[in-house]
């Protein structure tokens, strides 16, 4: 991002001294810091210097088994998001979406259940983001993807708070449970709690057991549990048109204005208080802000109570003044207090760039964003290298799954669907993948064969081949030089395959020679190995006249090394004693030798033998 | 006092070098930290180091104040001298690798200024090619660009070598940036850039990610970084950008290795920037 109006944050290294500059150098995944001689002018150095190197690493996360999980499964829920058809109509499209969402939050919910079952000290920070992230997404949900109108929107957002204050439901057994639950300490907390989230069914059954405890004021009890029956709930699927709510909506809560001026519930404290509540009165609200807990639960239970037919562009204004009232006027909003209310004004981008700064680990913004970016909700936000948010995200979430020795692969996956630098990037992390054993090698292969990533292929089949060959395996290093499609080194690998048949009388791998096919034309040395190979086949089969054929052939063909004309010309002297070799061949023999011998010094030897043989003819 | 430290190609060995004339190679898989190896065999305070790709095998570069850079090799399980260069006659001050595509090239930017290209031709041979005075006073830092095929966007029939255009960029006590161009086997002064009011202490030719400009950072003794910018593929107009003034001599600029991130290193801070 071009603008960076916020201080990044300072990683501190510890035990470097004071004064002395940082060094450092860049890992696949981690910078190394260490301390070096230079210092900055007009200091002396303290103390000795630290002889120890740092290692600076951006992402802890990945290498949490727990939430090895969560990036498992997001990673198949993302790649299915892709595969969504561009053609279908926008209202299928909108429920796969909000579907699509909703199996997100679960993967997280999931995670941090996990996560509390653990139950150790350092995860307590890991579970508390998480929620943090749940929440965030869910309200993007509501307002973004889901776009709910007014009067769902309202509903949405009762989910909302509901889902996200868990206490409630906790505080509540635990009355229920007791002896005399309308006489437990905590009983009109819970049922006040029930109120604020507009849970009128279970606040009623509560009410229930504190009437029939006082006969006396049954009267009471009575009026407040018609109230509380008779408020009306916006029915989407009903036929109840949203005018026709707001003015049901209004007798109801003049009908409450009135008990409230009647002081019908003045004699019950509890009970006047619950009406307050059901009028909407602000500062009755904001005496329960122990109960509420956050602002943002104080905003739906206040538009619960004052505004239920609330547009979605409504929002923002009263999401100001909720976060202003309910915080102290000390306290400093925090970053989860920003982000939330951008979502309520409905600026996405702001959304994004604030998580992305407030989190360390780029999996949020990067799945979030891509999902806002198929719902056509992003604007195109042009960023430098001309990518856009989408993709650049993507591409930094990706990035740094590269460094883990197995989540790598998932990450090919996001790179696919970067159609700018997606390509690219993945040719140049794909080649840092340590290929540690032959399987890890032909897997990060089949990826770069799949993609016709040839520069990739060629140097990851060299990297094995050489490595083949320092340990002597020279079968393997043969294999891997040919998926490489490499002439030289075929070629130097060809040589020592006759270097140690030269030493040992044998030929090494005779299945991969046996069975090369057209592949042995990758270069001549290979060509002469190979042919040279099925000579001495030929011979042990006995079949001489051929094989007189193939060597007479080698010979003229001029693919022998130099080197090796001697090893021929001896390989040739028994076949020249079998009489099986047809006539021709035999003066072939001589021919060729002649012709292509006469000019080594080994000619005087060739000759004595030659005319040895020729004597016996 | 470490001068350089740097990571093998995928992060599981560290190879360190010093003022006390050594270079040693840890390895760090899974957190690790065992001393595999250490290299004794320069005369002075080893300034530098730089891994070859792997294809190559293990290998790692230094370089010293003993005027000698040093190529060694891993055989067997144990570190050897795979050859010697003494052809500088000041402090080597630089090295740097050749993308892999060239074969096994190495740069060497000295305080006598000039730049060396050593290239291994094979048997234990190598090949040098010495500029000489490409920086008066001295070189202090070396880097190659990225292998570039000109018109990459039509395939290379298999088998053929690409026609690769070999280029690098210095940096000197001359106050220069200077881009070298190798030109029917002969290197030649192909821009010098000049923006620094002194001396030059590194740079950096950013990895390429498919587009068809180029990018450089330089930074100097001045406290400046600079950022340079080419959008023609001729390479032949280069804009600076000040990325930013710091109170303090900048030592190291180095690139991620996506090219998105520029890590500098100088004054009191390490800082990172996001481009």
């Amino acid at each position: 991002m071009e603008e960076l109006d916020v201080e990044p944050a300072i990683t501190n290294i510890p035990a470097a001294s004071d004064g002395k500059h940082l060094g450092f150098a860049w890992g696949p995944g981690d910078i190394l810091a260490y301390e070096t001689l230079y210092m900055a002018p007009g200091m002396c150095a303290k103390g000795s210097g630290c002889s120890f190197i740092h290692e600076v690493r951006k992402d802890e996360d990945i290498y949490s088994p727990i939430l090895r999980k969560l990036f498992n499964e997001s990673h198949h829920i993302f790649v299915g998001l892709q595969t969504i058809r561009e053609d279908l109509p926008s209202k299928n499209k909108k429920t796969q979406f909000v579907s699509i969402s909703k199996n997100y939050r679960s993967v997280i919910r999931a995670c941090m259940e996990e996560l509390q079952q653990v139950a150790a000290s350092v995860l307590v920070l890991q579970v508390s983001i998480l929620l943090a992230i749940e929440l965030i997404w869910n309200l993007c949900e509501v307002l973004f993807i889901d776009a709910a109108p007014a009067g769902p929107l309202l509903l949405h957002l009762l989910d909302w708070v509901r889902l996200h204050k868990g206490d409630v439901d906790e505080k509540a057994r635990e009355v229920l449970q007791s002896e005399s639950p309308a006489e437990h300490h905590d009983y009109w907390d819970v049922v006040v709690s029930y109120v604020l989230q507009g849970r009128f069914e279970e606040a009623r059954q509560m009410l229930v057991k504190q009437a029939t405890l006082q006969p006396a004021a049954r009267n009471m009890y009575k009026l407040m549990d018609t109230l509380l029956s008779k408020m009306p709930f916006y029915n989407p699927g009903g036929t109840q048109t949203l005018t026709e709510f707001d003015v049901k909506w209004r007798h109801w809560h003049e009908e409450v204005d009135r008990c409230l001026q009647d002081n019908s519930f003045a004699s019950n404290q509890h009970l006047e208080i619950i009406c307050k509540i059901l009028v909407g009165d602000e500062d009755t609200l904001l005496e329960h802000k122990e109960l509420l807990s956050t602002w943002y639960h104080f905003l739906v239970t206040r538009l619960l109570f004052c505004h239920p037919t609330v547009k979605p562009t409504e929002l923002h204004y009263y999401a100001q003044s909720c976060m202003t009232m309910f915080l102290d006027l000390r306290s400093v909003p925090e970053p989860l207090d920003s982000i939330l209310l951008a979502a309520f004004e409905f600026d996405i981008h702001q959304v994004i760039k604030d998580c992305s700064i407030a989190l360390n680990n780029w999996w949020f913004v990067a799945h979030l964003t891509d999902l806002l970016d198929h719902c056509k909700l992003l604007q195109s936000h042009n960023l430098h290298f001309g990518s856009n948010l989408r993709e650049f995200l993507l591409l930094e979430y990706a990035s740094g799954l590269f460094t883990h020795h197995s989540l790598w692969q998932l990450a090919v996956d996001y790179f696919d669907n970067c159609p700018e630098f997606g390509h690219v990037y993945l040719e140049l992390q794909i080649e840092r993948v340590p290929l540690d054993t032959e399987r890890k090698a032909l897997k990060v292969l089949r990826i770069c064969e799949q993609r016709q990533m040839s520069e990739q292929v060629r140097s990851i089949c060299k990297i094995m081949a050489m490595r083949a060959l320092r340990n002597n395996r020279l079968g393997s290093a043969l294999s891997w030089s040919i998926r490489a499609k490499d002439a030289a080194f075929a070629t130097l690998i060809s040589e020592r395959f006759l270097q140690d048949y030269c030493a040992r009388g044998t030929f090494s791998d005779l299945d991969l020679i046996d069975n090369l096919g057209p592949a042995m034309l990758l270069s001549d040395r290979l060509t002469f190995l190979v042919k040279y190979r099925e000579f001495h086949k030929l011979y042990e089969e006995n079949r001489f006249s051929e094989a007189a054929k193939l060597l007479l052939s080698l010979i003229t063909a001029k693919i022998a090394p130099r080197s090796f004309w001697m090893t021929l010309l001896t390989d040739a002297l028994p076949l020249l004693e079998q009489k099986e070799v047809s006539h021709s061949a035999h003066c072939a023999l001589h021919c060729g030798f002649g012709h292509d011998l006469c000019f080594s010094g080994r000619v005087q030897l060739g000759e004595a033998e030659l005319k040895d043989n020729s004597g016996t003819k | 006092m470490v001068h350089d430290a740097q990571m093998d190609y995928y992060g599981t060995r560290l190879a360190t070098c010093s003022s006390d004339r050594t270079v040693k190679i840890f390895d760090v898989k899974n957190g690790g930290q065992i001393l595999v190896a250490d290299l004794r065999g320069h005369e002075g305070p080893v300034w530098q180091v730089a891994w070859a790709h792997p294809m190559f095998g293990n290998i790692l570069a230094s370089c010293s104040y003993d005027r000698k850079v040093i190529i060694w090799k891993e055989e067997n399980g144990a570190w050897d001298k795979m050859y010697e260069y003494c052809g500088h006659e000041s402090s080597v001050n630089s090295v740097c690798w050749g993308p892999y595509d060239f074969g096994l090239i190495l740069a060497c930017g000295s305080s006598d200024g000039a730049i060396s290209l050593l290239t291994f031709t094979g048997d234990q041979q190598w090949d040098v090619k010495k500029i000489s005075n490409a920086h008066t006073i001295g070189c202090n830092a070396v880097s190659w660009a990225p292998a570039v095929v000109p018109g990459s966007l039509i395939d290379q029939p298999s088998g053929q070598k690409p026609n690769y255009i070999k280029r690098f960029v210095s940096g000197g006590c001359d106050n220069l940036v200077k881009l070298w161009k190798e030109e029917d086997g002969q290197w030649k002064e192909d821009q010098k850039l000049e923006a620094h009011s002194d001396w030059v202490r590194d740079v950096g030719w950013a990895p390429s990610i498919g587009l068809p400009t180029s990018t450089i950072a330089s930074c100097s003794q001045d406290g400046r970084v600079f950022i340079w910018t080419c959008d023609d593929p001729a390479g032949n107009t280069w804009t600076a950008k000040l990325l930013h003034k710091f109170s303090d001599v900048v030592w190291h600029v180095s690139w991620s290795i996506t090219g998105n991130i520029l890590a500098v290193s100088g004054g009191d801070n390490k800082v990172a920037y996001t481009l």
